[in-house]
């Protein structure tokens, strides 16, 4: 049996007095679409971060992959591709030159990493000519950094919010990308604040709040009694409205 | 409101906890001290001062602290504090008051020479001939207004420049057009038989009163007349601040630098190409995909452009004048001129490339630290890119001093080449080290920018220098003492080995400094 995409027991993370990840244990299945839930300030951003390495864990152990994180870094950075809130891309280059960029940091040759950019950028519809990345709109810019995740054809995906900024048609074409890299045996690690994205892509999810793992399994299993995605997690994370509203507003 | 505002760029511009704060600290107590200790030497010498000496030393001495404060920041390509105002056009806030918190920013940004014009003030109050209690409105209002003038002045300037250097490809002429205006009063004067047709004009325009003169004028009390000038020239300065200012409110800076989606191939475009390829040719990946990154990056940022051209415009025009005689050309050029032109290049390249390698990179740093190359590779990658920059520089300064005809021949080009190269290493190896640990996000969009805490950095790595340029000086030095090429090759040779072990130090301590504060070094990257 193969090991999980992503394993994680009791990871653990401190900002001063808060802890933003709270030993967190988390067990995401390979060819799984996942749903990493959860109110602003919860800790999806500082796991992710964590998961990629840019963001060294105060305690407990991650597992990418079979392999382990800080051990075998390079290794899993090699199999995983990243689509993080910040933005990862240098505005000074056009949208091919970043992806050819890219694909040489992932150890593609310089001829495969125009081809396979050049294709890339047809898929998702980028025609910007020598317009350069700090000249495109957000939307375009999440097009690009989520076809940069692509170009070295990585096992598991690590997104963070990546429709967000996207118009209609450009999330229709970034989902549907998404669901087939899944179904060609991809993993999908995603966080979201549209619940809609969630129910309708991942088959798990997990609800992280106060930097602790809530809930976790299918959709089916977050979902009691037919409720909704969205009730479910207003249940989850206690956020129901307690006090009156502004008397001056 | 206005407070209101300045407490939000107060609180959004203050030093963080930590190593930042400390360094932060530390640089400002080195930079506005020694400013404090210029402030004090000014007022011992002019309390002490005879009466003749005062009278010449106070109209050189506002003029100083005119030119600094207006210059200086143009020149060092850092515009001092800034608040993009126009982000509070949102708000309804009438634009005199924008206008208000933009003079109080430039009076910030000036607060060396309001130290310096203090420490003179207090130094003639103190003074026997000029001094006094009953000296004191006298003295002060002028100085009042002087300052006045000088930030409504700073500010329209600034407001000016940063439309023009806005603008695609007119902000590289503009440069050039800068050190020219700095350069060629200095050859015309130095040609000797022009000082004698300026000596007319040049009298004619004292007596008319220039602002320092007259703010001098009137501060010893020789005159009334001085002081109604300052005060026309502080209302021409107020007209001037205040229609840049209102100009640049309106205007529209993405616009200016929006790429055009189609551009025609031209032969300047494939050129740089094979520029940009040129660390393929020699390097594998991923070393030369960062490279050659780095060298497109550069190449197409506002900010890196204008301090390129300042490298071999500016650098020429401060030590041309110094080669001509009064009478023409020195017999024979002095073997030391292109040396020191390349030197000022790469010294004044340093604060956009190797002092903040992540710089222009900000957030986007961060796929350094996830893509599946080592950190070691980035900052080699990036100080290669800075040293074909570097070398590019010392070949356009080449031919100029060929062209201008005071190339130092064969032997003395590889020696300057040499020097160079050894001068880059050490300057690569602190750079490294600056880079990791003091990282700061600059704006590539502006050809100028006022970083957070940018002058003192600037400070502090103008005390870094003679540190960097030392190994290479005593090597000069053992050529005239010993007055032998043998004993500069060899102290040169031995400087070259010892920057190639520091270099290898130091990119040891980068990698893991890297490594440990990345988390650090994003969050200081990232921030706007």
């Amino acid at each position: 049996m193969p090991s999980p995409a992503i394993l994680v027991r009791d990871l653990k993370k401190v900002y001063g007095a808060k802890a933003a990840v709270d030993g967190v244990d988390l067990e995401v299945p390979r060819g799984s679409f996942f749903g990493f839930l959860g109110p602003n300030g919860a800790g999806k951003s500082t796991t992710i971060r964590m998961l990629t390495g840019l963001v060294p864990a105060d305690s407990g152990s991650i597992e990418i992959l079979g392999f382990h994180l800080p051990k075998d870094e390079l290794e899993i950075k090699r199999r995983i591709g990243l689509v993080p809130d910040e933005s990862l891309l240098f505005d000074r280059l056009t949208g091919a030159e970043f992806l050819e960029f890219v694909g040489r940091m992932y150890g593609l040759g310089r001829p495969t990493a125009i081809a396979r950019a050049g294709r890339l950028l047809e898929l998702f519809e980028v025609q910007a000519g020598r317009k350069l990345i700090g000249e495109y709109s957000k939307g375009m810019r999440k097009r690009v950094a989520m076809a940069a995740s692509l170009i070295h054809h990585p096992e598991l995906f690590l997104m963070d919010e990546p429709f967000e900024g996207v118009d209609a048609v450009g999330a229709r074409l970034m989902k549907d990308i998404l669901l087939d890299q899944v179904a060609r045996g991809a993993t999908i690690f995603l966080t979201s604040h549209v619940l809609e994205v969630v129910e309708r892509l991942c088959d798990r999810a997990a609800i992280i709040h106060n930097g602790k793992i809530v809930t976790c399994g299918t959709l089916a299993e977050l979902r009691s009694g037919g409720e909704s995605l969205e009730d479910a997690f207003v249940r989850v994370v206690g956020a129901e409205r307690q006090g009156e509203l502004l008397d001056w507003l | 409101m206005i407070a209101a505002i300045l407490r939000a760029q107060w609180l959004s511009t203050r030093p963080g906890a930590g190593r930042g704060a400390v360094f932060g600290a530390i640089t400002a107590v080195l930079w506005y001290g020694l400013w404090a200790a210029g402030a004090v030497a000014a007022g011992v010498f002019l309390s002490h001062a005879s009466g003749s000496t005062v009278l010449s030393a106070v109209p050189l001495g506002m003029l100083l602290v005119c030119s600094y404060w207006q210059i200086v920041p143009v020149f060092s390509a850092s515009m001092g504090a800034g608040l993009d105002l126009r982000r509070l056009l949102a708000y309804p806030l009438p634009h005199g008051d924008l206008f208000l918190i933009e003079l109080l920013l430039r009076l910030a940004s000036g607060t060396e020479m309001v130290l310096v014009l203090l420490g003179g003030s207090i130094g003639l109050l103190a003074n026997r001939s000029y001094g006094g209690p009953a000296a004191v409105p006298r003295i002060v209002s002028p100085q009042l207004l002087f300052v006045l003038f000088n930030v409504l002045t700073a500010s329209g300037m600034r407001s000016l420049l940063e439309r023009i250097m806005a603008r695609r490809k007119v902000r590289e002429m503009a440069a050039v057009i800068l050190a020219l205006m700095w350069g060629l009063p200095r050859i015309y004067l130095r040609t000797g038989s022009a000082v004698k047709s300026w000596n007319g004009p040049a009298s004619g325009l004292q007596r008319v009163g220039f602002p320092w003169t007259a703010a001098a004028q009137t501060t010893l009390g020789l005159s009334w007349l001085p002081m109604l000038w300052l005060a026309l020239w502080v209302v021409a300065a107020l007209v001037f601040a205040r229609r840049q200012f209102d100009r640049t409110l309106r205007y529209d800076a993405t616009a200016m630098q929006a790429t055009p989606l189609t551009v025609r191939p031209s032969a300047w475009a494939s050129l740089a190409e094979q520029f940009y390829r040129l660390p393929g040719l020699f390097l594998r990946d991923p070393l030369a995909g960062i490279a050659e990154k780095e060298l497109r990056s550069l190449a197409r940022t506002p900010r890196f452009r204008m301090v390129f051209i300042m490298g071999f415009t500016f650098g020429l025009m401060v030590w041309f004048p110094s080669m001509i005689g009064h009478h023409g050309y020195q017999s024979a050029p002095s073997p030391y001129f292109l040396p020191t032109v390349c030197l000022y290049a790469l010294t004044l390249m340093g604060q956009v490339t190797y002092w903040n390698c992540f710089g222009f990179d900000r957030s986007a740093s961060a796929l350094y630290f996830v893509a599946p190359q080592p950190i070691r590779q980035t900052l080699l990658g990036k100080n290669i890119a800075a040293l074909l920059f570097i070398y590019l520089e010392v070949l356009i300064l080449t031919v100029v001093t060929a062209i201008l005809r005071v190339i130092p021949g064969w032997p003395g080009i590889v020696e300057m080449l040499v020097v160079i190269g050894v001068c880059s290493l050490y300057m690569l190896a602190l750079g490294n080290l600056s880079s990791v640990n003091y990282p700061r996000a600059l704006v590539a969009e502006r050809a100028t920018q006022g970083a957070r805490g940018g002058a003192r950095f600037q400070g502090l790595i103008f005390l870094l220098y003679p540190i960097t340029l030392l190994p290479v000086f005593m090597a000069y030095l053992a050529r005239y003492a010993f007055d032998s090429q043998l004993a500069f090759v060899l102290v040169l040779s031995i400087a070259a080995i010892i920057g190639g072990v520091l270099y290898g130090i130091a990119m040891e301590s980068a990698v893991n400094t890297a490594h440990r504060r990345r988390e650090a070094i994003l969050a200081e990257l990232s921030r706007s």
